[in-house]
């Protein structure tokens, strides 16, 4: 109880303050670490505790139960939480060993930090809302840091879509209080049962394309590649290793929870779009010549698993997409980490994030790859997509590194001590989940019990 | 009752899709702020279903659900933010590109494209010349 309390007071007290004092001090940016750290270590003792019984629900305010706001820790979301927090914590240690440029960014990013948690832990559809406007409006500055013209443009495309995007996913919500009658998610799961299949069919529709928008799965994805491109490094780390886990938690949360008969009614498209992404995403990077412009697209491709995973369905699938989205944030966080930085360390760190990335042992992608193909095995057309998918990444990942490292044709300056120890950790971190998988494997399947449609 | 308030929603999205699709980038935060209007009608209608509002003084009968109410008013207070950082991102862009029509912005962004792709062209042919 007080574990979830502080999880979620610290960052957004802390951020509250940080953004008006000048982050461009070392000691703010360390405060903002120091907070967002506390943070991690709430989360860590929350997730032990539930992992031990039933999933935490606390009614907040003392109201009585169905009136008050309820946060539920269960370990999907708790998984999720604590993601962001790893991603957030390394772009920003990344940032303040290189020197805050702008006074805002330690308490945006500590107040993002405060809407994610929010996010993954709230039981209420309306504060779901709340907390995903707060982490989005942080993001749209963050989206502006460094201040070139580039990141002012991109920033504003990515501002007006994602606006857009929210907006309709508040149609949604709107709908799902008016055909059910109740913001308790738990309570909505329970009565969509006996929601006329066509509203509830168009409720869906909703949410999934809010969420898509957040993810840039293919057909949404075109404000994806400027953005990620025009911001820093630590911004396009934060952006896709965090900002974007609302879309996979939200497509596993809505889609396996509220929605599970929608779901199974749209698998089949779930897996057509997934296709397209990944097939997209893989071609597109092929054809690019700078690193941050691969990633990024190849982030619309990684995604595509994801969504390939949540079309599948069932503990198996839900679980493969939650490791699979775990592990590509980890290996997106290093890579745009690495994107503006030389040096020996760095061309082994971005060797083997490819390597993850593509989905080679001992790398942490190998495991999110041999899970997406058991959810996989039934169908040889999903399994050949997933294939090629795999060889397109490894061609663009190495395509890069080629071109960046043995042509020298990297852009930047050699990393300091401490970067290198930060991405190296990171990179160890992936390494450790590859050769001891377990672990993470139970966690996520632990993850995808809680979601009801996992049943089927 | 909520058939209006339907049509009422759908006209306020069609004119904020059309806003958003012009090439004035003021407009654009314009129809951003219609559509957030369209959602903040619905979720009022949502709960219009028992009776009238729910607005003291109370008149006869049943009222319907105060909650969608309190709701809108959340959404109305983080919509009023979000759109003030709207409009100061387009401050900044403005003064950046000394424009307000996105055409403009993106043809500057174009040519920046079109410059790095002559570059690293021309590299790749230097590259080859060597090879050979």
């Amino acid at each position: 109880m007080t574990a979830l309390s502080i999880a979620l007071v610290v960052p957004w007290a802390a951020g509250t303050v940080l953004v008006l004092l000048d982050g461009r001090r070392r000691l703010v940016g360390w405060l903002a670490v120091a907070a967002l750290g506390v943070a991690l270590v709430a989360l860590v003792v929350l997730a032990t505790s539930v992992a031990s019984d039933e999933s935490l629900v606390i009614t907040t305010g003392g109201w009585p139960v169905g009136v008050g706001i309820t946060l539920r820790a269960d370990p999907l979301g708790l998984l999720f939480a604590i993601l962001s927090l790893v991603v957030l914590i390394a772009a920003m240690l990344h940032e303040v060993l290189d020197g805050v440029r702008e006074r805002a960014f330690p308490g945006l990013v500590t107040l993002l930090a405060a809407g994610l948690s929010g996010v993954f832990l709230t039981g209420d559809l309306f504060n779901f809302y709340v907390f995903f406007e707060l982490a989005l409006a942080a993001s749209y500055v963050l989206a502006t840091y460094g201040g070139t013209r580039r990141a002012l443009s991109a920033a504003l495309v990515f501002a007006a879509v994602n606006l857009l995007g929210t907006f309709v996913f508040l149609l949604s919500v709107a709908s799902v209080y008016h055909v059910t009658g109740t913001l308790n998610m738990a309570g909505i799961a329970v009565r969509m049962a006996n929601v006329d299949p066509n509203a509830a069919l168009l409720i869906a529709v909703g949410f999934f394309v809010a969420f898509s928008v957040k993810l840039g799965l293919f057909p949404f994805h075109f404000w994806l590649p400027t953005v990620y491109t025009g911001a820093r490094p630590a911004v396009a780390a934060i952006l896709s290793g965090g900002l974007a886990n609302i879309g996979a938690y939200g497509l596993l949360r809505f889609g396996g929870e509220l929605l599970a008969r929608e779901l199974e009614l749209a698998a089949g498209a779930l897996i057509i779009i997934g296709s397209a992404s990944i097939l997209y995403g893989g071609i597109l990077a092929i054809s690019r010549r700078s690193s941050s412009e691969v990633i990024a697209y190849s982030a619309i491709g990684q995604v595509g698993y994801v969504l390939v995973a949540i079309g599948i369905g069932g503990t198996v699938g839900f679980g493969a997409a939650i490791l699979y989205t775990v592990i590509n944030a980890l290996n997106k966080t290093v890579l745009f980490l690495t994107v503006r930085m030389r040096g020996v360390v760095i061309g082994l760190v971005f060797a083997f994030a490819g390597f993850s990335v593509a989905g080679v042992p001992p790398a942490a992608g190998f495991i999110g790859k041999l899970e997406l193909f058991r959810a996989a095995a039934g169908s040889p057309a999903l399994l050949l997509l997933l294939f090629v998918g795999s060889a397109l990444s490894f061609v663009y990942v190495f395509q890069i590194y080629q071109y960046d490292f043995w042509r020298e044709g990297r852009i930047g300056r050699p990393a300091g001590a401490a970067q290198q120890i930060l991405i190296g950790s990171m990179c160890l971190l992936i390494l450790a989940a590859g050769i001891w998988p377990e672990p993470l494997l139970a966690l996520s399947h632990a993850a995808a019990q809680v979601l009801a449609g996992a049943d089927r | 009752m909520t058939i209006v308030f339907a049509f009422a929603a759908a006209a306020l999205f069609g004119i904020g899709a059309y806003l958003v699709l012009s090439r004035e980038l003021v407009r654009v935060v314009f129809g951003v702020v219609v559509i957030s209007q369209s959602a903040v009608l619905t979720l009022i209608a949502s709960a219009l279903t028992h009776g009238p509002a729910p607005i003291a003084p109370l008149g006869e009968g049943p009222v319907s659900d105060p909650l969608s109410q309190a709701m809108a008013l959340t959404a109305i207070v983080i919509g009023m933010a979000v759109i003030a950082l709207l409009l100061a991102l387009i401050i900044r862009v403005v003064h950046a590109y000394r424009s307000n029509e996105i055409d403009e912005i993106a043809e500057a962004e174009t040519e920046r494209d079109a410059r790095l792709e002559r570059q690293s062209g021309a590299e790749h042919e230097r590259e080859e010349a060597a090879a050979r």
